[in-house]
């Protein structure tokens, strides 16, 4: 699988993108017609009221869904037709995950927290964890466990561990959502410098200081772009 | 990192809860090793019991033959005799190599320790080729022949005159020494049959009979020959082949129930790991969405929650390996206790295969209990990630 972004520079390209999930007897259309792209090194936030398609949008661009139609280019692969294991394939390799809620594992160090993406690759990971550490500022706190962390800490520690296997697109759903003020604008920082370095950001927020720190923004109401 | 050290860090997250359900499957192959050590005693310690009294048929009074097998096995005082006259009649059947009369009593000393007599003749030699006697048979009268654990006891030694314990102011030689048989002659005293019938005033009287034949094929016909002759009506003729196979029997109808209860102790165990881990994937939902976002494959999620069961599967199974051998002899002490007919031999028998069957064992139900969780673990969607919202790290 390519690791490259096309030879345009886009990274992804959706193309009257519709998801429809069933519920009960009724359908719900989360998302509609949605078409846009995004070229490489952007910085781009999802914004819109709940229940606008958000996290549709996020699922879909991040390889952990299919849509019901309309195409959807991942670095020039259509996202519909891959399997499941070309799918977990695309999101281990060029996907980088920043969650809303963390998502560390408690049991692990920060350490083995930030390898597991490399892990999961069966690849060797002292190198790049040591840079990674450094990178966010938390080579002190590699074997502490995630409660024994600041919410900064560990947001830090979430992106860092969705650099590991240096991703092409990053992918974050709220990622100051549970955060102070000033502990977000720190992870705001972090963010522009990351992308500063060239690599391409999503981000869902409702954060308006986040909003504004990216290069554009699309809105989402009802599932549909405007 | 690899899988396994991944996998037992979930240990870590509820101890507890992962410790109870280890001793749940430590407790079931404690059960299994137990039972299964037991089959093994059981039968090696009765066959070999047999093996070391030397005969293939055994004549003994009327009454029950267990009664008597047991008496003549283990040593007692006998509540009835055979009459002497008896062994020229056993002699004359036709497939008899060697009748050797046994005159056999106990008494006990001050100190309430039992003393058991037996009166032989030396062709009690011919059954007894395992024997190493240091000095030599009784020859003259008073003359014993002890056994090492009877004379370590009394300190006695060779050419040393003793007092015969329970006897009064009798006396006796110590003309001969066995060498440990690992066995009840160990504790018996040996002495010429017409001076045991003399001591406990029973002249012209006997326990039993050890027969060994010419061909242990021609068992059937001698034992039939046996109940034949005119001494037939009064005496019980026991083969201890088929006694053997009684006493299995009869013990097979409680290794059956207890087998049904190790099994059902297993099913139990491996439905209470098949829960745990269950409630383990359920709690960690969301966590094996973010396992599966950031790359982790459905069958990476698959094998760490399967091995996650067998780790704890093995570690009950080892623990409860280790608890079977710690309570083995209060198990042997209870068995002994329930049993009609034991064997002085070791009754639970530790052999590695039975430990290597139990394990693998409970390799299999762990495999079978863990397999519904991993499946639902590694069908969560890594959407879980994003859906779930709030709850812990």
């Amino acid at each position: 699988m390519s690791a490259t972004p096309s030879i345009d520079g886009q990274v992804i390209s959706a193309s009257g993108l519709t998801k429809i999930y069933p519920r009960g007897r009724e359908q719900v259309r989360a998302l509609e017609n949605a078409s846009f792209s995004l070229r490489r090194g952007e910085f781009v936030a999802v914004t819109g009221p709940s229940g606008a398609g958000k996290t549709t949008l996020l699922n879909l661009i991040g390889c952990m869904d299919s849509p019901t139609s309309g195409t959807l280019r991942f670095l020039e692969k259509p996202i519909q037709d891959l399997t499941e294991r070309e799918r977990t394939h695309l999101r281990r390799e060029q996907v980088g995950f920043v969650f809303q809620h963390f998502g560390l594992l408690p049991t692990l160090t920060v350490a083995e927290n930030i390898a597991l993406p490399a892990f999961f690759a069966g690849k060797r990971a002292e190198e790049r964890l040591n840079e990674l550490l450094a990178k966010v500022n938390l080579a002190h706190r590699r074997d502490h466990r995630p409660h024994e962390l600041s919410g900064g800490e560990m947001q830090r520690v979430a992106i860092a561990r969705a650099l590991m296997n240096q991703p092409q697109l990053l992918l974050a759903d709220e990622p100051t959502g549970n955060l102070d003020s000033t502990t977000g604008e720190t992870i705001i920082a972090l963010f522009k410098q990351l992308n500063r370095e060239g690599l391409t950001i999503i981000v869902v927020t409702h954060n308006d200081v986040l909003g504004r720190a990216t290069d554009r923004r699309l809105e989402l109401r009802d599932g549909r772009l405007v | 990192m690899t899988w396994l050290r991944l996998s037992l860090k979930e240990w870590q997250r509820r101890p507890l809860r992962t410790s109870i359900t280890a001793a749940g499957v430590a407790i079931a192959t404690a059960t299994l090793f137990s039972l299964l050590a037991f089959q093994r005693g059981y039968r090696e310690g009765v066959r070999q019991e047999l093996s070391r009294l030397g005969a293939h048929i055994l004549v003994v009074p009327k009454g029950c033959p267990y009664d008597a097998a047991s008496i003549a096995l283990h040593g007692g005082s006998w509540p009835c005799y055979l009459k002497g006259r008896y062994l020229d009649e056993v002699r004359a059947v036709a497939g008899v190599a060697t009748a050797a009369p046994v005159f056999m009593s106990a008494l006990y000393a001050s100190n309430d320790e039992q003393f058991v007599y037996v009166g032989v003749e030396t062709n009690i030699l011919a059954l007894k080729p395992g024997w190493r006697i240091d000095g030599r048979f009784p020859e003259n009268e008073n003359e014993l022949l002890v056994g090492s654990e009877a004379a370590r006891r009394n300190r006695w030694k060779i050419g040393q005159q003793v007092k015969l314990p329970g006897l009064g102011d009798q006396n006796g030689l110590v003309a001969g020494m066995l060498a440990p048989a690992h066995g009840a002659d160990d504790t018996f005293i040996y002495l010429r049959l017409p001076d045991a019938q003399r001591l406990f005033e029973r002249t012209n009287e006997l326990t039993h009979i050890l027969v060994r034949l010419a061909d242990p094929n021609a068992l059937d016909e001698t034992v039939k020959q046996l109940r034949g002759c005119d001494a037939g009506l009064a005496m019980n003729v026991v083969p201890l082949a088929h006694l053997f196979h009684t006493i299995q029997s009869l013990v097979n109808s409680t290794r059956v129930l207890l087998g049904c209860v190790a099994l059902v102790a297993l099913l139990v165990a491996g439905v209470g790991v098949s829960n745990t881990v269950l409630m383990a994937v359920t709690e960690r939902t969301r966590e094996l969405g973010v396992m599966r976002a950031i790359g982790a494959s459905q069958r990476d999620i698959f094998e760490l929650v399967w091995l996650e069961t067998i780790q704890v599967c093995l570690t009950g199974a080892v623990a409860g390996v280790a608890l079977a051998f710690l309570a083995s002899r209060g198990v042997e002490a209870w068995v002994r206790r329930t049993l009609p007919f034991s064997p002085t031999d070791a009754l639970v028998r530790w052999e590695w295969w039975i430990a290597a069957a139990c394990l693998a064992c409970v390799v299999v139900l762990g495999s079978l209990a863990g397999f519904l969780p991993a499946w639902r673990a590694a069908r969560v969607s890594p959407m879980t990630a994003i859906q779930n919202a709030g709850g812990h790290v």
